[in-house]
């Protein structure tokens, strides 16, 4: 009965979606409350549908139904508890069903929060949301339905099992919080559509938004920051970030949603910059469905697209109509859009953050360009050309060391206008700082863009030092308080501001950590117990090869002893080789993959990787890479979750 | 019998439920539509807005990032806006 339920709950959902969408415009034309509460009833009976539909294939899954086809696909009697239950974003219809599982739970919070708030924009809020979920619903529904039965004609005693890249726990928290990024802007785009449909743009919509916004930023940004880490730890290519087709498609909204949570600030406090903040938002909500394309569509190819299909096109159909619709409301809405204010000068605050949002608009069009240029070169020209690490690199980063130089300028502008006398004073302090650090490495004899990484890392620290350093001098000059408690109230009082600029020291060490790429040496060598070989000072002897037969696996564990070249002993590393499915009879379907084994320090990490192994000969092919300075980035990535998690505390008043 | 009535009971809760809640409102006697043009809620979180933009530009002042004239001529331009919010709240 079960897996029928899943079905109909899913076909009454989408039913509902059409009918809260008619009631919600029948509301508006004619007024009547009853169809008000109609409407938003029927929205949380989509959501209440959808929940029933995730948990039942959640169930499915957990108790190894392969009647469903979903289910045998994607776990096996062996796979791990866990994994059965992260098996239901594994594949592509399961994915598609999660993400309206995501989108769902934030429709329903957001109209269990506005209950009698926002009365004029609400039902459009609730509309937009309601024709997002119908559009997945249609796919969930008709073109990829998770509940779809197995197709043999025979009793169907095991399943394919999950991939093992995926058995990973990291892999277990990425695509969720990706999700919860892509799928929070559908919240704020929700209520800039609402607002425009009702000629309202002033800045008390940005106020509606401006939390969920954060709050899917943080999302995005986690997300994106625990697929490097996923990356990193489990694919074993040495690298966090590959400029993957999938990786950027995370990354561009990720571009353009930083300029919107930057940009908003403007309207929220100086009614400026309205045609700029639904153009961020539009176009950042139009790329999370696009990276969601990207992802499931298999137009690209890509470590990260764990499914190909026919998807595309209707996905592609979704994004122009989202666009042309959008635009074409900001086109017949242009009176209203018109910001009151105008920039008086171009040393502001106000044109910091739109010289900061143009760059990061430049970025997000040089990776969307990058990414799909094998596409358009395969259209035009019939060949698909790809374009790698170098091109994206080559751009990116002098436009990443710009953004990091806006990082440290933005808050020593003032508003309205930065006088002469000001501005010496507010740079004097970071950039000598800068100017020392850049000296001190150029004399050391580090060239090019790492002197600039680490020497506007170095600018943007004094700004923040001294932007928090006058602000406590202020309120001990002006309240006579303690260093301690004038910080504490400070932030406090302050919370998206200094909150902010703890974003920005995380964005700083990641910064540093990027930088650290450049210093990267790696070697490969087979060795036998007791056989040694040294890589970049360090020495790797093996000193065991051991077998083990496991769940779900057989492996081949290396223990490599890891000294100095003096003889210092720094570590033992275990990479291991695994052959996944290996009691299959079928050689093809058993998958060899290799667990790393990482030694991390804030100065360097010693990276193992075992990639294969003469089981005859007992011999085993290890390849070491030397990474400076990649902690740094996770660590960066902590401060950034905090500063934000600040900026988001609520107040008291709130 | 057990296995029908729980089927169908199930059935019942998780299905025919949710469509008597939402069409329940329908019943009930018409609702005018709520003004609209006066929402307070807006217009007290418009007064809060100018409330934290009074704050912020006098901690910038503080720290020195204004000078003293366009602290004052911002702070008078952000008190006529909460007068008139006030002046809309009271006349409601």
């Amino acid at each position: 009965m079960t897996p029928i339920a899943g079905s109909v709950a899913m076909n009454l959902a989408f039913g509902f979606s059409i009918l809260t969408v008619l009631t919600l415009i029948l509301y508006t034309r004619n007024g009547d409350q009853r169809l008000f509460l109609t409407g938003q009833r029927l929205a949380l009976g989509i959501s209440f549908f959808v929940f029933l539909a995730t948990f039942i294939l959640a169930y499915q899954l957990i108790q190894s139904n392969f009647d469903i086809d979903y289910v045998a696909r994607y776990t096996s009697i062996e796979t791990p508890f866990v994994y059965k239950i992260t098996a239901l974003w594994a594949g592509q219809s399961g994915s598609l069903l999660f993400w309206l599982f995501i989108l769902s739970i934030y429709a329903t919070i957001v109209i269990l929060q506005n209950q009698g708030k926002h009365n004029s924009l609400m039902p459009w809020v609730i509309i937009t949301l309601a024709i997002i979920q119908m559009f997945f619903l249609v796919l969930t529904n008709y073109v990829t339905n998770p509940f779809k039965p197995t197709d043999a004609d025979f009793i169907v005693a095991n399943g394919n099992g999950l991939n093992p890249l995926l058995q990973n726990v990291t892999m277990a928290i990425h695509p969720p919080t990706l999700y919860l990024g892509y799928v929070g802007f559908s919240v704020p785009f929700g209520f800039a559509i609402s607002a425009m449909i009702n000629r309202d743009t002033s800045p008390l919509w940005i106020q509606s938004i401006r939390r969920w916004a954060l709050v899917a930023w943080l999302f995005l940004s986690i997300g994106i920051i625990l697929g490097g880490w996923w990356a990193y730890r489990e694919l074993g290519w040495g690298g966090y970030w590959a400029w993957d087709p999938v990786e950027n498609a995370s990354f561009m909204p990720w571009l353009t949603a930083t300029a919107f949570v930057h940009s908003i600030i403007i309207q929220e406090k100086k009614d400026m910059l309205r045609v700029w903040n639904m153009v961020l938002i539009i176009i950042t909500f139009t790329l999370c469905i696009f990276g969601t394309f990207l992802t499931r569509s298999g137009v690209m190819s890509s470590v990260h697209s764990f499914t190909g299909s026919s998807l595309g096109p209707i996905f592609l159909t979704f994004v122009f109509l989202i666009m042309i619709v959008s635009f074409g409301m900001m086109y017949f809405r242009r009176n209203v859009l018109k910001s009151p204010r105008k920039m008086e000068s171009f040393t502001s605050r106000e044109s910091g953050f739109l010289f900061n949002n143009m760059v990061f608009v430049v970025m997000c069009f040089a990776v969307f360009w990058g990414t799909l240029f094998p596409v358009f070169s395969e259209a035009v020209r019939g060949t698909k050309i790809t374009v790698g690490p170098p091109f994206f690199n080559q751009i990116n980063i002098p436009i990443g060391l710009i953004l990091l130089a806006l990082t440290g300028i933005g808050p020593l502008l003032a508003w309205r206008k930065t006088g002469k006398k000001s501005l010496i004073r507010n740079f004097t302090f970071p950039i000598i700082t800068g100017l020392i650090v850049s000296i001190i490495l150029l004399l050391i004899g580090f060239r090019g863009a790492v002197v600039m990484s680490f020497s506007l890392g170095a600018f943007v620290t004094a700004t923040i030092v001294t932007e928090f350093a006058r602000g406590i001098r202020a309120r001990q000059k002006k309240l006579n308080e303690s260093i301690v408690m004038s910080l504490v109230r400070m932030v406090s009082k302050n919370r998206s501001r200094y909150g902010g600029y703890v974003v920005h020291l995380g964005i700083v060490l990641m910064f540093v950590g990027f930088t650290g790429h450049a210093f990267d040496e790696e070697k490969e060598f087979s060795l036998k117990v007791g056989e040694s070989d040294h890589v970049a000072g360090y020495n790797f002897e093996l000193i065991k090869l051991s077998e083990a037969e496991r769940p779900n696996h057989y492996a081949w564990i290396s223990d490599l002893r890891v000294t100095k070249i003096d003889g210092e002993f720094v570590t033992n590393l275990h990479p291991e080789k695994r052959i996944y499915f290996h009691k299959n009879p079928d050689p093809n379907r058993r998958q060899p993959h290799s667990e790393l084994d990482i030694h991390n320090t804030l100065n360097k990490d010693i990276y193992s990787i075992f990639s294969g192994v003469d089981s005859e000969n007992g011999v085993a092919f290890i390849k070491i890479m030397i990474n400076p300075l990649v902690e740094w980035v996770w660590l960066g990535g902590y401060i950034l979750i905090f500063g934000t998690m600040i900026a988001l505390w609520p107040r008291k008043d709130q | 019998m057990m296995d029908f009535i729980r089927d169908y009971g199930l059935i019942l809760i998780l299905f025919i439920l949710p469509v008597i809640f939402v069409i329940q409102p329908l019943f009930l006697p018409m609702i005018a539509k709520k003004n609209i043009q006066v929402d307070v809620t807006s217009l007290k979180r418009k007064k809060l807005l100018i409330y934290r933009q009074i704050k912020e530009l006098e901690m910038e002042f503080d720290i020195g990032n204004i000078n003293e004239q366009d602290f004052s001529s911002g702070r008078a331009d952000l008190k006529r806006e909460v007068s008139e919010v006030i002046a809309q709240l009271n006349s409601l």
